[in-house]
């Protein structure tokens, strides 16, 4: 029949092409990863599993899938906490549709920042000589706050930056769905005398809760893609204390004598651990939201 | 009395809020027009002489430039055939039966897991093989697969929510799907499109870590950008929020449009 | 102008069947009205005469000509949909015209087949709007001038009117019937309403889980269903039913339930021997306030009363269960207060407990 043509033609090139670019940088990993090919040397060997059995005995590997664990869990459930906080303030102090919108302007420019861009405006902030946070710090007292430079602080710090972009943008999202809301529910709690806190934990969030997760699982996966923001404003530093594994990734691969490999053996890994962890997931929550 | 207190509570509360979004992009965009000894000061300075110093580096400065001509390459093609590839998948995908339509969005999806460094360290060694590391060619082709998905993923939506019974309309007038395609969904569904564009645009506008790897001597502005900070001795603020000012612009002129994709994206569906 | 001829229809989506060998012949130039409840198949059933759908097995003519694995656009036929379908990105004019643009249709001419069009449906003031700024009903109106000005061989209505408000439906629906009338064009109709049903059709056809329950004139279906079904579908208020136990006499045969004593010309029926339980249908519209002497009269207490303004809902209960009549003579009753009334022996249904089917034999 020719609209099942047509619908094949339509889906044809851009699933070809997605396919072939997936298929060809997930076989390639993986064949790297039993090589142990290095960009200094043209020649190299099947090694099999070595890369592997080296990486469970390398500590900083192991540093780097902790701080990775860390991040993914500091941004999905900071910028979520964000964003029901202040979407539920803003819903109920702000009553003006202008003042409103403004607003969500306002929250949605951080998000459109490049990420370069955000760390630069940050690090700006972050400087301990001359930076505006610093400065706001010893007017109250604190002193100076090595923000970056510390090794306990430095994670956190890069966080509040993830956070101040996407808990901000999912604020609007939030709000926008609150807004979508029946009122009737929110009307019936009135009646029964609810305070406006408990309407919100009892009835509208409870509503609003496929969406939630939703954003969650979206959070979760571009947590994955934060390289930009730590590679600019921390390097990975101080010493590996904001090192993902994105980021020895790229050191092993690239910056430090181009280790393939290696690298690759890396990358199979996170891709395994992200698959396992998200298909997991997302069966459960599926079965949990249904 | 109270109600009072609580108001001006809320509203300190809100103008604080305002605070912590805009005050970091204001803060730089000023410093962009300040001499060095103006922002190296222990106590911030509002007032000061303003400079184009800053941006007439950044604009003089030829790895900029050439940064801001292989962006606009980079991002515009790989976003025009993105979305030549795209949108017709989506509105192929928005007509599969529910099964198949759910298994192929969630492969699109999934292409989203996929770390950008597993896709970058097989690239380099593949592309230094065939020849076309470092070239913008090799940076396009990777980044089709963020473009590619990207747009199939925020399309269907926008296909789904045209009315059945429109294209249905139009079929008993003689079209062929190909025709209600172009003539019917598409329109329809354009302004939804626009936003999904308009978003593809931002992701690879704003991506660093694919063209640090792929096309460090041929890199986009972010490349760029991120490779200031190395280019004296003394750290120069004033270069640095000069070019991150100018980074920042063409994403946010969309921002109304983002705005308006949100709105349609959270309306409740088909009525 | 055609007839229809659907053979042996078949439709399933993968395992399930929910069409199963159905027939139906349209005669040219009638108004077809498909009746039932949501989930019967009726839209089903429209979609593949459409050719918006499918068709699994059987054929489908219309005009002598096999359409079964025609594309819609090919079989001469225009539909109206229920949420009028307009084109949003184009006005009134171009929406009404692009079927003739379509067929390459010289431009003056459709100028004046627009104009033509547009000028019996009320929209002329409207052509250069957009459909979003129309009314409900001034949508449905250029949906309705969008098919028919491509003077198709059938039209097809799917649920047109199910959108609007009360007042408004009346209104089209009459419309509707007018132009019916003047074009004399097949037409098909589907809704879930059987007043709307009754009111338009010049041939109902009732469906029940995707096979037709029974096919007639708006009076045959209302005064000689076919099955318990289709009496229990149409009318409003809904036909009581009580189980009777059958004892013969002679010439007439007598229904009892408790205090309930009925009796009809044994001729008109099937044999049915003494004793076996039936079910009687009795319409509430075809009962009305009688004396203590009359002929299958019914005794019980008035419940409640309902005024409808020039008749009046009266729920009786007779032996415990409720029993609804209309009647004109309502404003005499009040709840609590004993009522008999009594019913036509021609106007009584029976139906057999196992099959549903009505017991009258045909006329």
């Amino acid at each position: 029949m020719q609209p099942r043509r047509f619908i094949f033609w339509t889906l044809a090139p851009a699933f070809g092409l997605l396919a072939a670019l997936a298929l060809i940088s997930i076989a390639g990993a993986l064949y790297f990863s039993v090589m142990d090919r290095s960009l200094r040397y043209p020649d190299y060997d099947f090694v099999g599993l070595y890369n592997f059995e080296r990486l469970f005995g390398d500590r900083r590997f192991l540093n780097a899938l902790k701080i990775s664990a860390l991040w993914e869990i500091i941004t999905v459930a900071g910028s979520l906490l964000v964003a029901v906080l202040l979407s539920v303030f803003l819903f109920e102090n702000t009553r003006s549709a202008t003042a409103r919108n403004l607003i969500c302007l306002a929250f949605l420019a951080p998000v459109l920042l490049p990420r370069v861009a955000a760390a630069f405006i940050w690090r700006f902030l972050y400087s301990p000589t001359l930076g505006l946070i610093n400065y706001v710090c010893e007017l109250v007292g604190l002193g100076q706050v090595e923000f970056l430079a510390s090794p306990s602080l430095a994670l956190f710090s890069v966080a509040a930056v993830d956070i101040w972009q996407w808990g901000l943008f999912f604020t609007v999202i939030l709000l926008k769905l609150l807004e979508t809301l029946p009122k009737e529910p929110i009307e019936a709690a009135q009646l029964d005398n609810a305070r406006t806190w408990e309407i919100h934990a009892y009835v509208t969030l409870p509503m609003l809760r496929a969406p939630i997760i939703s954003l969650a699982l979206v959070k979760a996966v571009e947590s994955l893609r934060s390289f930009d923001l730590i590679f600019v404003m921390t390097g990975g530093g101080p010493g590996t204390a904001t090192e993902t594994l994105d980021l020895y990734a790229y050191q092993m691969g690239i910056n430090l004598g181009g280790r393939v490999s290696y690298a690759s053996a890396m990358s199979i890994l996170l891709l395994l651990i992200t698959i396992v962890i998200f298909t997991l997931v997302w069966r459960g929550i599926r079965k949990w939201a249904a | 009395m109270g109600r009072l207190i609580s108001r001006t509570l809320s509203r300190t509360l809100l103008a604080l809020l305002l605070l912590v979004a805009l005050a970091p992009i204001l803060w730089t965009i000023l410093s962009a027009f300040k001499k060095l000894r103006d922002i190296v000061t222990p106590v911030p300075k509002f007032v000061f002489t303003p400079t184009l110093e800053n941006f007439a580096t950044i604009l003089l400065n030829p790895s900029i430039r050439d940064g801001l001509y292989n962006s606009v390459v980079v991002v515009g093609v790989s976003v025009f055939v993105g979305a030549l590839l795209g949108v017709p998948a989506a509105f192929g995908l928005a007509r599969l039966p529910a099964r198949a339509k759910g298994e192929m969005q969630f492969f699109v999806l999934s292409l989203r897991f996929m770390p950008p460094v597993a896709i970058a360290i097989p690239f380099i060694v593949i592309y230094l093989d065939l020849g076309i590391y470092d070239t913008l060619l090799g940076l396009i082709l990777v980044y089709l697969v963020t473009t590619v998905s990207t747009v199939i993923w925020l399309s269907v939506p926008a296909f789904e929510r045209v009315p059945r019974e429109i294209e249905e309309a139009a079929a008993m007038e003689g079209c062929s799907l190909g025709e209600i395609f172009l003539r019917f969904s598409l329109p329809i569904a354009a302004p939804s499109l626009f936003g999904a564009l308009v978003f593809t645009f931002v992701l690879v506008w704003n991506e660093l870590l694919l063209a640090l790897t792929l096309a460090a001597e041929n890199g986009t502005l972010p490349v760029v950008a991120a490779s200031i900070t190395s280019l004296g001795k003394e750290v120069p603020w004033g270069v640095i929020n000069a070019a991150t000012v100018i980074l920042v612009l063409p994403p946010l002129v969309f921002i109304g449009l983002l705005m308006g994709f949100i709105n349609r994206m959270v309306a409740p569906g088909r009525k | 102008m055609a007839n229809i001829k659907c053979t042996n229809i078949r439709k399933s989506y993968g395992s399930v069947t929910v069409i199963e060998d159905l027939n139906l012949d349209i005669p040219d130039h009638e108004f077809v009205v498909f009746l039932g409840p949501s989930g019967c198949g009726k839209s089903t059933m429209l979609r593949m005469i459409a050719g918006l759908e499918e068709i699994s097995g059987g054929t489908v003519e219309i005009g002598e000509r096999d359409v079964t694995r025609l594309p819609p656009g090919a079989r001469g036929v225009a539909m109206v949909f229920q949420s009028y379908a307009l084109y949003p990105h184009m006005s009134v004019y171009d929406n009404i015209a692009f079927g003739l643009r379509r067929q390459k249709v010289a431009e003056t001419e459709i100028a004046a087949r627009v104009k033509q069009v547009s000028g019996l449906l009320g929209l002329e003031q409207l052509l250069e709007r957009k459909p979003r700024n129309l009314s409900g009903g001034q949508q449905q109106r250029v949906a309705m001038a969008r098919a028919m000005i491509k003077t198709p061989k059938l039209f097809l209505f799917d649920e047109p009117l199910s959108n609007l408000d009360a007042k408004l439906r009346e209104k089209l629906r009459t419309e509707i019937r007018r132009i019916h009338l003047d074009l004399k064009t097949t037409t098909i109709f589907v809704t879930h309403d059987q007043l709307e049903a009754m009111t338009i059709a010049d041939r109902i056809v009732l469906m029940k889980a995707g096979a037709i329950e029974q096919q007639g004139t708006p009076s045959e279906i209302f005064d000689r269903p076919a099955t318990r079904f289709v009496a229990d579908f149409i009318g409003s208020p809904a036909m009581n039913f009580r189980d009777c136990t059958v004892a013969n006499r002679g010439e007439v045969v007598e229904l009892s339930s408790g205090s309930l004593h009925l009796e009809v010309p044994a001729a008109d029926f099937e044999p049915l021997a003494d004793g076996t339980i039936v079910e009687v249908g009795l319409r509430p519209s075809k009962m009305d306030v009688a004396g203590d002497g009359a002929h299958n009269a019914i005794t019980g207490r008035v419940v409640l009363v309902e005024n409808m303004g020039s008749e009046g809902q009266v729920v009786v209960d007779v032996d415990g269960r409720d029993m609804s009549l209309v009647t004109k003579a309502f404003r005499s009753l009040s709840s609590g207060s004993p009522v008999t009334f009594a019913i036509d022996a021609d106007s009584i249904h029976l139906f057999s407990k196992r099959t549903g089917r009505s017991l009258r034999k045909a006329a």
